[in-house]
């Protein structure tokens, strides 16, 4: 039977499609829009506490990984206090990848949320992340390493859910920590205030981790910012034979 | 913005950030002071640089490197791609290689204008 208002030239289906759209904006209204330019937003003086990144929990390796960490920290520390620093990945303008690439000294991160997708673009190496909406994860095996991984993310009220597995081990881990090929990332990401972000990030890692770790990401919005671009193209460090970084000067 | 409003303003008690290596190659305890002619300005990832001549009191001229940070970087604190051109005359205020290369790390820069500009935002810097 077809319902048809007397007082209304208007189908059954328009009435349908204007309900669901209405049910669809609600829907939306409820979701927060990440979307924008965030700059990361540091404790310390001037900062507020409420809105900065809370402690982390402990790095807490497995024994037999706990003394080839702690060497190669003292390592750093000793060549650092000598004036030589040791050569990293991003000595050689390798991208960091994740989780390092979330919150890279004071470079603004770039978020475009969509319903499918929420793209994450940093602007230290023009690194770009992809977060497959509302689509199953894969099994770690599935996944080819990489940088950024496979990662599929899901609203769980006003907070942006991220799982992402696949990360080659060879990448820059948290705090330097090394990690295996089942490392896992769990992300929580939600406003705190208007204009704050939060990006609580859970490292789980069975092989190398005695337990999980958790920090957190602040940011702040960056209202009107245009991203800039970042192509390494003008690298003058370079890595001598002592494994130390050094600077290429130029005589004219 | 003149040096001592600069430090007043708590600018320059931070070191400025770098997306791929630290501050040890440079020693930030020494500073050094290059009035000179740009031969050329970098704009350019990971870091930009200015190239400079400086004359000494003999007529001779030492060519120095000078390191900053990225564009990215250096847009926060009111640089931008043109703000040096060849042939202009600055003065700049670095902290050195260690190694003793003529080389160093942008500390304080006065453009042809008068104008006083950092290496990029103290950090943290919000």
């Amino acid at each position: 039977m077809v319902l048809r208002n007397r007082n209304s030239n208007m189908g059954i289906l328009p009435r349908l499609a204007v309900a669901f759209a209405a049910c669809f904006m609600a829907v939306a209204a409820q979701t927060p829009d990440l979307s924008g330019v965030w700059s990361p937003y540091r404790g310390g003086r001037g900062a507020d506490p409420k809105l900065a990144a809370p402690m982390p929990t402990p790095l807490v390796l497995k024994p037999e990984y706990v003394k080839p960490y702690e060497e190669r920290r003292k390592a750093e520390a000793e060549s650092n206090s000598r004036g030589e620093q040791l050569a990293s990945k991003a000595v050689q303008c390798i991208p960091y990848g994740m989780p390092t690439m979330m919150s890279v000294a004071i470079y603004p991160v770039e978020f475009i949320q969509t319903p499918k997708q929420v793209t994450i673009i940093s602007e230290a190496f023009s690194e770009v992340r992809r977060v497959y909406m509302g689509v199953p994860q894969a099994a770690i095996g599935d996944v080819a390493p990489g940088y950024y991984g496979r990662s599929v993310g899901k609203w769980d009220g006003d907070t942006l859910v991220v799982d992402t597995v696949g990360i080659k081990p060879s990448v820059n881990g948290y705090r330097g920590m090394p990690h295996s090929d089942q490392m896992r990332i769990t992300e929580r990401i939600r406003l705190v205030a208007p204009d704050y972000l939060h990006d609580e990030i859970t490292i789980t890692d069975p092989t190398i981790l005695e337990k999980p770790v958790t920090y957190t990401n602040a940011y702040k919005r960056m209202p009107n910012y245009e991203m800039v671009e970042f192509v390494c193209d003008n690298n003058r460090e370079y890595v001598d034979e002592k494994g130390v970084v050094r600077l290429q000067v130029h005589d004219k | 913005m003149n040096l001592r409003k600069l430090l007043l303003s708590g600018a320059l008690a931070a070191l400025p950030a770098l997306a791929h290596h630290s501050f040890t190659m440079f020693d930030m305890t020494k500073k050094v002071t290059l009035v000179g002619s740009i031969t050329s300005f970098e704009w350019t990832n990971p870091h930009s640089y200015i190239e400079i001549d400086v004359p000494d009191a003999q007529g001779a001229t030492k060519h120095w490197s000078i390191e900053m940070g990225s564009p990215s970087i250096l847009l926060q604190s009111g640089w931008k791609f043109n703000s040096l051109r060849k042939g202009d005359k600055t003065t700049l205020i670095i902290n050195p290689l260690r190694s003793g290369n003529a080389g160093g790390f942008l500390f304080l820069a006065t453009l042809p204008d008068g104008r006083m500009l950092t290496n990029g935002p103290a950090q943290p810097q919000q």
